[in-house]
């Protein structure tokens, strides 16, 4: 009887299995790649509906992180500034600049002849209270899952600075997601806090470096640093799940 | 930081939401959707095919995978403030001192507000009797602030041909306008509820003298004892009794549920009694005081009482006699009239002689240090008894107060008589529910043909709106201005809001002022008032403390004997009590009140202390009558039939008859005179023989989704005057109901679950509770550990007898060691079932409602519970004891050492942290449910549904439901996860509390070092001790609500905490024990205080001696009462 199935088909099985390998090997990577944190959250860089320039604001001007993102030290939140902190410098500089429109809309709002107070046919929707413009509608770009209850006032009065978790702000024009925020990025620290701890005044420093010679490693100096830190804050972050999940 | 995001949005984005939610409101399927059946889930999931179920399951996500939306990031905005208000910062809670007005007076408040939403009521520690307590309607009033089904607005009524009433939606400002020209024209009169406001009392007098005539109704009477002993006193005022018990020693209660709802001041009486029975070393023991209660029901009250008397209603005057000629006899006065007078009085009632006369000797036994109290529904001739008794016993301005208050306005029925003859046309309805409340004895239909013009002014369209031409929206107490008194007149409290309206709403202030002819802002009248009452004090001060103190006009003494004299033997002789007239007593209801709370979905879920019923009310009865009735007609199913099992006397039956685990409740009509309800019954041990118990506020017409469909109504009873019925009949009908009860057992059957002692026993034996339990039989649990101290065993763990390794959370051993040893004690000496622990811990966690249906199956969410146990005298089989003792426990997540749950979860969902808290990684579970069988408390609850997402009615829909009004997120706390659909949760011990404040000592700690070192510019090292919490900082949110301190909550690895102390106390005792599951929650054994000279004494409680039977079977029946 002739061979219902021809010779090439021997090597079928194991050709399909090689290749069903492959696929589930690249499905694999490609998962492990393109679906973590590393991926689709570093560099996210949304446009903002006004272009504030961190680099010259923070960088070259000098700014401390602390004058706009005024709840940092005290709230679990480092609050998006309202319009009136652009405000207090901007009534004066470039007051007129067509890119502060929205900044201006939503900080005189009913005042329309901008007095500060409620004059003739200002008040629109006659409440009797001047009310604010509309918010500014920024992009959200660091966000921990609902179930995470990040608090910044712990890490940055306890020797954490800003750019361990936002990257250098005061290089970026405008500011994109810098690092991937994943629970063992978190964990990662909370083990080796030694690895981040700077003293408190230069917290808001972004560029500050641990050890001042050229010569010594300055991971070697961080670590020095940090361990000597560690010891006299007491600092022991927690590792156990109800210090994040509530 | 999801959190900001999620509250700015709702923020802004709020008006359209509530647009389309008006919109909705004009279409006339709106009615119908109001009108649903809501929580009887019975006829959902029964009418979806299970085949076509999953068909449109693999179909949804089938689309889900190809729209592939998942991947792409949802772009989020932060919106922040044009200009911040000052003071506040994004993330940090906000408190306002305010006050929650009711029919109690004014109730002080301290409420939580995340950036503008109001999300969680405490009470404020600056009013003292109360000492920052709640009770469960302050815990659960926020969540009326959310209701999806208040009156979003003013709404005009529009009937249509078949009768049915439509609401279309009109701005609250054309109704004001229309008011001011019907004022203008007709003869007005204004019918409101009880209140305590000062405001409407200056706005009230301003009214009548323009003629408006004023009256009021409320179905519980609040002030009803205080008027009628007033008149019976032969006064111009009414005389209000506010006991002052933390120093009153014996206390003998008639029908008084006074640390109940039934009676006023609920939380001072609770906080002030309850710390006269706390005993922390033997020597505590003889200044326990001590209470007697004779009773018809079986309230909270009664639950607490060290001897309790089962006595009718309708035979208290008689009792009362007894008591007092007794206690005549006994001061041995001259006055031999009064003293045969009572003697006739209470002639029908000499059985109870040998009780009353033992009372009363203990009471005369601690002059001016005992005091007796009258139950507010009681008749005056009971009032003036318990007024003239404690004149005699010295209590009078010691352990009792008598304060003057203004008569109460005219009542209802004067209303409907001026109605009638034509005085009255056109009325305004101010809060309350008075047509639902007064339908038993009112025919509203006829009455309100008879008026021209009706304006009501409601949180929600309900029974009495439907009379009305105009329905205003009423603001809830959050959203307006007041001010008011507290119930014993000692403090002006102010209402202030905390949100501003959200919706087209208007306060009562507001309206009355309006109606005055004064066109002024409610903020400015209550300013304007304090200033008064203050004499000038500042406002702003006032609204931070939330208390201004004020001196009540008390009243000193009037000799009440002539009074005394005028009490008709005939009155008091009410005809004996039969299974063929039997009396009603008339109740608010736990979970609904007076009908006030029916639409609130966390009262409806809590369970009743006492029954245990959830979403219903029954008419409770006795085990005596319910053997009668089921003698009478066989088959009716009221009483279980005895079993193989309890004829042994093994497990004593349930009080119901249950169907496949579901309590089946015969219906019966109850008729009164020409007045009749249906009602299921419910068997109650406790109860007077001859009493049955109504309870008012359920089977409403017009009301929400959640109380649509709950209980029976119960107001077609009333009559408007006594809420004590005599000769009433009860005839099955042939019907059940399915009633959905969450403890149907009720004995403990001899296990040592609650540990209880006489205070004898205890000052003999203090460790009384560790010689009970099958642990007290075993070796000890930590082995050769067992003597070390309770901080060296919290911190090391040691491995006792057990063959595994125990983690070591102390410097040396741990990397991640915890600073802090989390534990709990309640002491269930102090507890007496007010359940506020339940509802606080629902406010402050998130955790939703079920519904009634789920509830029937056995899912109900509470973290906490409170388990009611009763027990009795050696009973036989089948029977059902009437004389009963209570026992309540609270139980949540015990934390234990060596968690069963976290040994069994595949996925390390629930895991210990160095802090000893058994945590729960939501986003890790995968909803094995293993831990929740492998928890021997049963404290674990899991998410069969996505409660919080979907409706109520719908969940067996599952996404092809709606979703749930997203107006209740508001009052969602932000610091707790919202849990989704699969999860197991259970108690945290409030982690989100205990992590804030551990957050708030770190931040705080380097400045807090250098204060204390005094040198502001080095560096100082910090020690363990600077990162501890300071003890008494962290509250969890049942410790704080709680009002007789029965929960304490910190850091056991601090020898001087409280919690510390406690937990070293002799009568301290573990759940279970003997499994070594070593919890962190403990409790502390309770002690009763009988006198050893009253006839019902026994030498043990109850459930120590069935305790003892079953330990020590071979003793059985030969050591009964002596242990």
């Amino acid at each position: 009887m002739r061979n219902i199935f021809p010779r090439w088909s021997n090597t079928v099985p194991v050709k399909l299995i090689i290749a069903l390998g492959m696929f589930g090997g690249a499905v694999v990577a490609g998962i492990t790649y393109y679906a973590t944190p590393k991926y689709t959250r570093v560099g996210y860089q949304p446009t903002q509906p006004v272009s504030y320039n961190h680099e010259f604001h923070a960088g070259e001007l000098g700014l401390d992180c602390r004058y706009c993102h005024t709840g940092v030290e005290d709230s679990s939140h480092a609050n998006i500034p309202g319009a009136q902190v652009c405000m207090s410098c901007h009534q004066n500089i470039k007051a007129d600049s067509p890119l502060l429109e929205p900044v201006r809309e939503s900080y005189y709002g009913e005042d329309s002849n901008k007095d500060g107070k409620l004059s003739e046919g200002e008040d629109k929707n006659g409440d009797g209270i001047l009310n604010a413009g509309p918010a500014i509608p920024w992009v959200r770009i660091h966000k921990t899952p609902d179930y995470v209850y990040f608090n910044h006032a712990i890490h940055v009065n306890r020797g954490i600075s800003c750019v361990e978790c936002h990257g250098r702000v005061d290089q970026m024009v405008e500011v994109h997601h810098d690092k991937h925020l994943s629970m063992a990025f978190c964990l990662d620290c909370h083990r080796n806090p030694e690895k981040a701890l700077r003293p408190l005044d230069e917290v808001t420093n972004l560029a500050w470096k641990a050890g001042s010679d050229d010569d010594v490693d300055p991971l070697i100096a961080q670590v020095h640093a940090g361990l000597e830190l560690k010891e006299s804050w007491g600092v022991h972050p927690p590792l156990s799940c109800t210090g994040c999940h509530r | 930081m999801i959190r900001e995001n999620k509250q700015i949005d709702l923020m802004t984005t709020g008006k359209d939401y509530w647009k389309s939610l008006d919109s909705l409101a004009e279409t006339p399927g709106f009615k119908d959707w109001v009108s649903r059946e809501f929580p009887e889930g019975a006829s959902m999931f029964e009418g979806v095919q299970r085949r076509s179920f999953v068909k449109l399951m693999a179909a949804s996500f089938g689309l889900a995978g190809l729209g592939m939306t998942g991947c792409r990031r949802p772009e989020h905005v932060i919106l922040p403030y044009g200009k911040s208000p000052e003071e506040l910062i994004p993330g940090i809670p906000a408190y306002y001192a305010t006050a929650q007005p009711s029919s109690r007076g004014f109730q002080p408040l301290i409420v939580e507000s995340h950036q503008g939403r109001p999300t969680k009521v405490e009470g404020n520690p600056s009013y003292l009797p109360f000492g920052g307590s709640t009770d469960v309607y302050s815990q659960a009033s926020v969540l009326d602030l959310y209701d999806p089904d208040r009156a979003q607005g003013s709404f005009a009524r529009q009937t249509l041909k078949n009768g049915v009433n439509r609401w279309k939606k009109v701005s609250t400002e054309s109704v004001l306008d229309i008011l001011n020209k019907e004022l203008s024209n007709g003869k007005f009169a204004v019918l409101a509820n009880r209140s305590h406001s000062l405001l409407r009392q200056s706005l009230q007098k301003k009214l009548s003298s323009s003629g408006i005539q004023w009256f009021e109704h409320d179905a519980i009477d609040c002030t009803s004892a205080e008027n009628k002993l007033g008149k019976a006193l032969g006064l111009k005022k009414a005389l209000r009794a506010v006991p002052d018990l933390s120093s009153a020693k014996r206390v003998l209660s008639l029908d008084s549920d006074f640390l109940g709802n039934r009676d006023s001041n609920e939380l001072a009486n609770t906080r002030a009694f309850m710390s006269g029975r706390k005993v922390l070393k033997p020597s505590d023991a003889k200044k326990m005081n001590r209470l007697y209660i004779a009773e018809s029901d079986l309230s909270r009250t009664g639950g607490v009482a060290d001897h309790r008397l089962r006595v009718e209603s309708s035979q208290m005057i008689g009792f009362a006699s007894l008591v007092a000629s007794e206690l005549l006899s006994k001061l041995g006065g001259s006055d031999q009239s009064l003293k045969k007078h009572l003697k006739n009085l209470s002639s029908f009632t000499q059985d109870q002689k040998e009780w009353a006369s033992e009372a009363v000797a203990d009471l005369l036994s601690n002059p001016k240090k005992s005091v007796v109290l009258a139950g507010g529904h009681l008749p005056s001739e009971v009032q003036l008894l318990a007024y003239e008794m404690n004149r005699l016993l010295g209590a009078i301005g010691s352990t009792i107060n008598y304060i003057e208050v203004g008569a109460s306005a005219d009542s209802i029925l004067s209303l409907e008589s001026k109605i009638n003859d034509g005085s009255v046309e056109c009325l305004f309805i101010l809060g309350g529910n008075p047509v639902y409340q007064s339908k038993g004895f009112i025919n509203w239909e006829v009455l309100s043909k008879k008026l021209k013009f009706v304006v009501r002014l409601g949180g929600s369209i309900d029974e009495s709106s439907q009379i009305a031409n105009y329905h205003l929206g009423q603001s809830h107490y959050l959203e307006s201005w007041d001010l008011g008194t507290t119930w014993d007149q000692s403090s002006i409290v102010p209402v202030q809001p905390l949100i501003a309206p959200l919706f087209d709403t208007i306060s009562e202030a507001s309206l009355l002022s309006h109606l005055v002819g004064e066109e002024k802002d409610d903020h400015s009248l209550v300013k304007n008032l304090h200033y008064q009452y203050s004499n000038g004090g500042d406002f702003n001060d006032f609204l931070r403390l939330g208390v201004l103190a004020t001196k009540p006009a008390t009243f000193t003494s009037l000799e009440a004997t002539k009074a005394l004299l005028s009490i008709k033997p005939g009155k008091v002789k009410a005809s004996k009590l039969t299974e063929d007239n039997l009396e009603v007593v008339i109740i608010p209801d736990f979970h609904a009140f007076d009908g006030q709370f029916s639409n609130n979905g966390w009262l409806q879920e809590c369970p009743d202390p006492i029954s245990k019923l959830t979403w219903d009310n029954a008419l409770l009865i006795s085990p005596v009558l319910a053997k009668i009735l089921e003698s009478k007609h066989v088959g009716l199913g009221l009483l279980p039939e005895p079993t193989m099992l309890n004829k042994n006397g093994q497990i004593a039956p349930d009080a119901a008859q249950f169907d496949g685990g579901k309590q089946k409740a015969p219906i019966v009509t109850v008729q009164v005179g020409d007045r009749s309800i249906t009602a299921p019954l419910y068997v109650q041990p406790g109860l007077a023989d001859f009493t049955l118990v109504a309870t008012l506020g359920h089977g409403r017409s017009n009301v929400g989704r959640i109380g649509q469909g709950t209980g029976y109504d119960a107001t077609p009873l009333l009559s408007g005057e006594s809420l004590v019925l005599t000769g009433v009949s009860i005839e099955p009908t042939g019907d059940f109901k399915i009633l959905a009860n969450v403890q149907e057992h009720w004995s403990m059957e001899g296990r040592a679950i609650v540990r209880e002692a006489n205070v004898d026993e205890y000052a003999e034996d203090p460790s009384f509770a560790s010689h009970m339990g099958a642990e007290s039989h075993s070796p000890p649990m930590w082995g050769k550990d067992q003597d070390k101290s309770l901080q060296e065993k919290a911190t090391t763990t040691p491995r006792g007898n057990s063959a595994y390794e125990h983690p070591d959370h102390t410097y040396e051993k741990s990397d991640v060691f915890g600073i802090h040893q989390w534990g709990m004690t309640i002491d269930l000496n102090q507890c007496t079932g007010c359940s506020a622990c339940v509802v606080a811990c629902q406010s402050e966690n998130n955790i939703p409602i079920v519904g009634k249906d789920q509830v029937l199956r056995g899912r109900e969410m509470h973290w906490i519970r409170l388990d009611r146990y009763f027990s009795s005298s050696v009973r036989d089989g089948a029977e059902i004891p009437s004389d009963v003792q209570v026992s309540f426990q609270g139980v949540a997540c015990m934390h234990c050492e060596t968690a069963p749950c976290e040994s069994v979860c595949p996925v390390n969902a629930t895991v210990h942290d160095e802090e000893g808290l058994n945590a729960m990684a939501y986003n890790r579970c995968v909803g094995t449910r293993y831990c929740a069988n492998n928890c021997p408390y049963k404290v674990r609850r899991f998410n069969f549904f996505d409660w919080n997402k979907r409706k109520t009615d719908e969940l067996y829909q599952g996404p092809l439901g709606d979703k749930n009004d997203s107006l209740v997120d508001m009052g969602k706390n932000p610091d707790v996860t919202v849990r989704m659909r699969g999860v197991m949760e259970k108690c945290t011990y409030c982690v989100q509390r205990i992590q804030e404040s551990k957050i708030r000592t770190k931040v705080n700690a380097q400045r807090t070092a250098k204060l204390n070192s005094g040198n502001d510019d080095a560096e100082v090292k910090l020690e363990v001790k600077d990162l501890k919490v300071p003890d008494g900082t962290i509250k969890t949110a049942c410790q704080q609500v709680c009002p007789s301190e029965a929960i304490v909550f910190g850091d056991i690895s601090d020898p001087q905490s409280e919690v510390s102390k406690l937990k070293n106390n002799p009568r301290d005792y573990s759940v279970l024990g003997y499994l070594n599951t070593r919890p962190r929650t403990t409790f502390l054994a309770k002690v009763r205080n009988p006198n050893p000279r009253m006839p019902d004494f026994v030498s043990a409680p109850h459930s120590a001696r069935e305790y003892h039977d079953a330990a020590h079977p071979s003793h059985h029946g030969d050591d009964h009462g002596t242990h």
